[in-house]
């Protein structure tokens, strides 16, 4: 019994680690609703009726983008939200991508767009910019 | 009353190394994908996403401690009490879920199990689990390899 003990202490520590490493790509609090997430095959199905959200990095965003695509992360937010929302028409659906699944910058983004700016039809790509990159194999 | 029972020594190191082998690996895959594996947690239903997240961090190294543990023959019993629980939890997990009528992937070897049927998965658990609870009952657990 106290070898156990001493294994469950012991795993705490590179565990602590890890979460410290990723600490800004986990959501900790809570997870994107599943019916808030759409598949790069869904997101294609839907055709010229969506709006591509980049909330990678305007680096990333410079390097390389859906086309289409507008750049909205939370680092510029201020700055990027009003060209967002001149943009922005109701008929559309946003549909949000970070760098990959592990990311939250999607997520997070989605989220301020339904509560900051009270929009609804909001949804994250699944598997992000990674996914994406991946259909297109 | 104690049950045990001998094994040739390589017939031991070969379900130690099969073990051991197989909670690192599985711990090791779900190490570079912890929001994928909070997700997979989730998936179950029986955790708020708070403990799920974090658990995501926590239960692939205790699998590579534990692992290592068996493997190495240091702390061995510990880390064999350990896995079996795990193990045990994950079983009544999955079957709590299916009973639930859940789809859920059980994540347990990160994207490589997605394609798993909730029966294999099932099957790869409880022949674990025998294994682990064949590894407690040998009489003299071998400290190193053979």
């Amino acid at each position: 019994m106290q070898q156990a003990v001493f294994l469950i202490a012991l795993a705490f520590v590179p565990a602590i680690g890890e979460a410290i490493y990723f600490r800004n790509k986990v959501s900790w609090q809570s997870p994107v609703p599943a019916s808030q997430i759409v598949s790069v095959t869904q997101a294609r199905s839907m055709g010229e009726n969506v709006m591509w959200v980049d909330a990678r990095s305007s680096d990333e965003f410079g390097q390389s983008h859906i086309p289409g695509a507008i750049s909205l992360n939370e680092d510029d937010w201020n700055e990027l939200l009003p060209q967002f929302l001149g943009q922005w028409s109701p008929d559309k659906r946003v549909i949000v991508y970070c760098s990959a699944k592990t990311c939250n910058a999607a997520g997070e983004v989605a989220r301020r767009l339904r509560e900051d700016a009270g929009l609804q039809d909001v949804f994250v790509l699944d598997g992000g910019w990674e996914a994406w990159q991946q259909a297109k194999k | 009353m104690t049950f045990s029972f001998r094994l040739p020594r390589w017939v031991v190191w070969m379900i130690r190394s099969l073990i051991a082998a197989t909670f690192i690996y599985a711990g090791a895959i779900k190490i570079f994908d912890p929001a994928g594996f909070a997700v997979d947690i989730d998936n179950y239903h029986l955790l708020p996403w708070a403990v799920a997240a974090r658990l995501a961090f926590y239960l692939p190294w205790l699998e590579i401690v534990c692992g290592l543990a068996v493997l190495f023959g240091f702390l061995y019993r510990g880390g064999l009490l350990i896995l079996a629980t795990l193990i045990t939890v994950f079983i009544a997990a999955s079957i709590i879920a299916k009973t639930r009528g859940l789809d859920i992937t059980c994540g347990c070897f990160g994207h490589a199990s997605k394609n798993l049927s909730f029966v294999s998965h099932l099957a790869i658990d409880l022949g674990l689990l025998a294994g682990i609870v064949c590894l407690w009952l040998i009489q003299t657990p071998a400290r190193k390899p053979a």
